[in-house]
């Protein structure tokens, strides 16, 4: 039963650590932090599901210490807790010395990764999406489109209809009944655009990272997020090099990746003041683009410009000043904290204000709003079953009388439509900026288009 | 609860984990690769780890009544584990232990608000009690720091304390019932139906607190109490400790009895301002208190006038009082996080749990100042200094050589001025391992006899969470030592 004593290993490259044999490993000041308290135990919904300490935050910290002490090695059973783990930086929030888990988990995935490459379906899968599809707008579009014609052309119908639905996993059922309706992406519609000029006067000029899911499954949420700016004397540019942020690859250990990525918004986006972001995931990640630059000064300057730069749209709208609505909307509401908004980046009040200030917009509160919902990027395809018990917890805190639920990150719209509909619900699924957009539309032309999501 | 995780096939040499494993059901109700095992080294107290034999995961009484009986039939050392919150490694598997874990049977069973009293399986987390009792007007008054995430379970065992015990007591004061599967594997219920004060031996008050070594918790019978008609919080700020510790004397003295009376240095709030949960204290103050008075809304400000006098007199410099329940909330995530909160200032720490007369508190603490100084190892200290309860949180790097030691030396130093001023070593946080040789500061060789004997009764064959509590009787001579 004994562990392995401290073996010295030759290291493989400068920056590696105890068993962590490649460069950029799990950095000691964040788990030097960590005092084992258990505070964070609570917090985690992994360890509120399997009760078992490898699957805390403080027990994958202590694993992640004993890789770099050598008494552990980087294997699958060390993968386990490290990919079981949602990153949604509860524990953060709760711990007393704000140990940085996320980071040092994403580092560990960063490890695993290079350590054990993946194979097979997995390994085809993850290249697909995240190094094929994702980072390539062009491709995506396409995508796009074909989804646009499974939709229009009645095979979405015949699909469902003649039961070749059912040869899917259940959980890309439930993500298939969800799939919002395909409309234009904002990077294609404003492609001949240089400035998408503010309705009156000019008071700044702020460029918005489109996205990559987001401007494909979400478009019409990106074109709020324009109307509100626009709306509220803001200059919109959408820089055309842009590309995907790099979240999921990080958050799946391909950090490689991710810094490729980093370094092209970084290029794309030098000359803007302002990244207005309206997903959290993204914005979350794009703060922490020093990060992934550890290792490399100069880019770590460049990231740490960039990031001062991000922002979050309801904190942007919020911090800058916007026009209340002076239209009804007439709804009651809930609030859904996404993880990498509330935990991630500690905006909460923000978005809520911007909400109950829109004249008959009724808020009730969602109790435990801050957790996670189970979405948490592609942790959902990745870990299916977690996926859904984190999200049944979810769906059990939404309060009846709501007729909407609101919220600032299209990964928990996708889950959260999934959960309304699997648990027979009926609240719609919006993005903050939506209700504000049509209490906006509502005043101009005294109608409101809601036919967003859901 | 998730149903399958990933499949585990047993691949394992050893019979006896493939036969527990037949005892549970549920998915992965069973650990016992080392990777896995490793993150049970420790509890709340890191400085001492050993790897258990397994971690095994009871759904229910009759499942821990089997897996006792296979260990005691088997010759298995094997010991009880709730959230791993404890600060002195009750639940550390000194002898290769199996560990039962009681984090699944977490049921809140019954609520009878009529007769006060609510009925709960071990695994319940201290804190969601109150939350679930909240919204009709009542809590539960055992308030440990880590509330947040302890198990009742584990509260019993070491009869945890809090903030709050000041006034309305420790956990055996609130308990009313327990079910217990013996060290044989039998299972028997104490205190029945929660009716006080029940004929015989008084069971309830010896389990409780009994730090896991006479019998496993499965099932707990507490009180619950109404929520006080009103309550006022007081942040008050001195510049000079003495005069923070001769406040607390006097508040007590003037007859007034504080719901709670903590008390901060200035490392202490150093670390809580550096952390998560800052409020704003100065840094150049040298004491800070935080008071909190309820009861009947008609007496509260009486009272809080009398501390604000007392406080007064004492030179105090600034004093306020919470403005509403959300800053009185602040203040008390502020204070109740601080021991994780020394992360912050240090890579980790060692906390104590000394009791003294509250009249010897200027006395201990420069004691403890001067054990800081001739040790080189920054001593902060949050304590319950209503009721004398003291906690030097120890500072160290256990990455350089000694230090460890140097800290554990200075913890043990702390506890010895506590017992000369005819105080004890512990308060709240047990004995375990961490402070079974410094039993000797307060017990006569006969009087560790008296309660080992007590032990034999119950675990004759010592299986059940061996090595803790009580020092080793073989090495009586080497541990009577004085410190210097």
């Amino acid at each position: 039963m004994s562990l392995p004593e401290l073996e010295k290993k030759p290291a493989c490259s400068a920056g590696s650590l105890g068993n962590y044999l490649w460069s950029d490993p799990p950095k000691e000041h964040k788990w030097a932090d960590c005092v084992h308290c258990g505070l964070c135990l609570e917090a985690c919904p992994t360890y509120e599901q399997l009760g078992q300490e490898q699957h805390s935050p403080r027990g994958r910290v202590h694993l992640i210490k004993s890789v770099a002490e050598g008494k552990l090695k980087v294997n699958e059973v060390f993968a386990e807790p490290v990919f079981q783990c949602l990153d949604c930086r509860a524990c953060t929030t709760a711990c007393p010395a704000s140990v940085d888990v996320g980071g040092l988990i994403e580092e560990a995935r960063g490890q695993v990764r290079q350590a054990i490459p993946l194979k097979g379906l997995k390994a085809w899968t993850s290249k697909f999406f995240l190094e094929g599809l994702f980072p390539h707008h062009g491709r995506l579009s396409a995508a796009g489109s074909l989804l646009k014609f499974y939709q229009k052309s009645g095979m979405q119908k015949m699909v469902r209809k003649t039961g070749m639905i059912n040869i899917m996993p259940n959980h890309l059922v439930d993500m298939e009944s969800i799939m919002p309706e395909i409309k234009t992406p904002v990077r294609k519609k404003y492609k001949q655009e240089k400035v998408i000029k503010a309705k009156g006067e000019t008071k700044r000029v702020v460029s918005i990272l489109s996205g990559c899911i987001m401007d494909i499954m979400f478009s019409d949420i990106n074109e709020s997020t324009i109307n509100v700016l626009t709306r509220n004397g803001n200059d919109v540019t959408i820089p055309q090099n842009q590309t995907c942020c790099g979240a999921l690859h990080v958050h799946a250990g391909d950090r490689e990746m991710g810094r490729k990525l980093a370094k092209q918004n970084i290029e794309a986006f030098k000359n803007s003041e302002k990244v207005i972001v309206n997903a959290a995931g993204c914005g979350c990640m794009m703060k922490e683009y020093p990060e992934l630059f550890s290792d490399d000064p100069q880019w770590q300057e460049k990231a740490k410009a960039f990031s001062a730069k991000v922002e979050d749209i309801s904190k942007f709208l919020y911090d800058t000043g916007y026009e209340i609505p002076k239209a009804e909307l007439k709804t009651r509401i809930t609030y859904h904290d996404a993880c990498h908004l509330a935990h991630g980046q500690g905006i909460r009040n923000e978005p809520r204000e911007l909400l109950i200030h829109i004249p008959g917009v009724e808020m009730i509160q969602m109790p435990n709003s801050d957790r996670c919902c189970g979405s948490a990027g592609i942790y959902n395809l990745t870990n299916p079953e977690m996926a859904g018990a984190v999200l049944e917890s979810k769906m059990a805190n939404v309060p009846e009388n709501v007729e909407m639920i609101s919220m600032g990150n299209p990964g928990c719209m996708l889950q959260m439509a999934a959960g309304v509909q699997k648990y027979g619900r009926s609240q719609k699924v919006v993005h903050t900026v939506q209700l504000l957009d049509w209490a906006y539309q509502k005043e101009e032309d005294g109608s409101g288009d809601q036919d967003g999501a859901n | 609860m998730v149903t399958k995780m990933v499949q585990i096939n047993l691949k394992t040499k050893d019979i006896h984990i493939s036969n527990l494993a037949k005892l549970v059901s549920g998915p992965n109700a069973i650990l016992y690769k080392d990777e896995d095992l490793l993150a049970y080294d420790c509890d709340g107290f890191t400085i001492k780890r050993h790897l258990p034999r397994a971690v095994i995961f009871p759904k229910d009484t009759h499942e821990v009544s089997q897996i006792v009986k296979y260990c005691a039939k088997h010759n298995l050392p094997f010991l009880a584990r709730g959230a791993g919150t404890g600060l002195s490694g009750g639940a550390i598997p000194l002898n290769n232990e199996v560990i039962i874990s009681l984090v699944r049977m977490k049921r809140l069973l019954e609520i009878d608000l009529e007769n006060r009293r609510a009925v709960v399986e071990p695994g319940f987390v201290n804190l969601k009690l109150t939350n679930s009792i909240s919204d009709k007007g009542y809590y539960y008054a055992p308030d440990p720091s880590s509330q947040y995430a302890c198990t009742i379970g584990g509260n019993v065992a070491e009869n945890a304390g809090g903030a709050h015990c000041l006034k309305y007591g420790v956990t055996t004061n609130h308990i009313l019932g327990l079910e217990v599967v013996l060290p044989n594997g039998d299972i028997i219920e104490i205190g029945k139906n929660g009716i006080p004060d029940a004929p015989g031996y008084d069971l309830l008050g010896l389990l409780t607190g009994s730090e896991g070594t006479l019998g496993i918790v499965t099932k707990i019978t507490v009180r619950i109490l109404k929520n006080p008609e009103a309550k006022q919080t007081v942040l008050a700020y001195f510049d000079k400790i003495d005069d923070g510790s001769k406040a607390v004397s006097d508040i007590i003295s003037s007859g007034i009895v504080p719901a709670a009376l903590e008390m901060m240095d200035k490392t202490a709030i150093e670390g809580v301002e550096a952390a998560a949960f800052p409020v704003g204290h100065p840094k150049d103050i040298e004491a800070v208190l935080l008071i909190e008075v309820d009861g009947i809304t008609a007496g509260i400000n009486d009272q809080i006038n009398l501390i604000l006098d007392v406080c007064q007199k004492r030179n105090v410099r600034e004093v306020k009082a919470a403005r509403d329940e959300a800053e009185r909330g602040r203040w008390w995530a502020n204070r109740k996080t601080g021991f994780g909160a020394m992360g912050a200032i240090s890579p980790d720490y060692l906390v104590q749990d000394g009791v003294i007369p509250r009249s010897k508190l200027p006395e201990v603490l420069a004691k403890i100042n001067q054990i800081s100084e001739e040790n080189g190892l920054r001593i902060a200290n949050i304590f319950h200094a209503g009721d004398g309860n003291l906690h030097p949180l120890v500072l160290f790097d256990s990455r350089i050589p000694g230090e460890t030691e140097k800290a554990i030396q200075a913890g043990s130093e702390c506890l010895k001025a506590c017992a000369d001023v005819g105080g004890s070593i512990t308060g709240e946080h047990g004995v375990g391992i961490e402070k079974k040789e410094e039993m000797r500061f307060v017990f006569h060789d006969h009087e560790i006899q008296a309660q080992t004997d007590i032990r034999d009764v119950f675990n004759p064959d010592y299986l059940l969470n061996a090595g803790k509590l009580f020092p080793a009787p073989g090495r009586c001579a080497e541990v009577k030592r004085e410190l210097k």
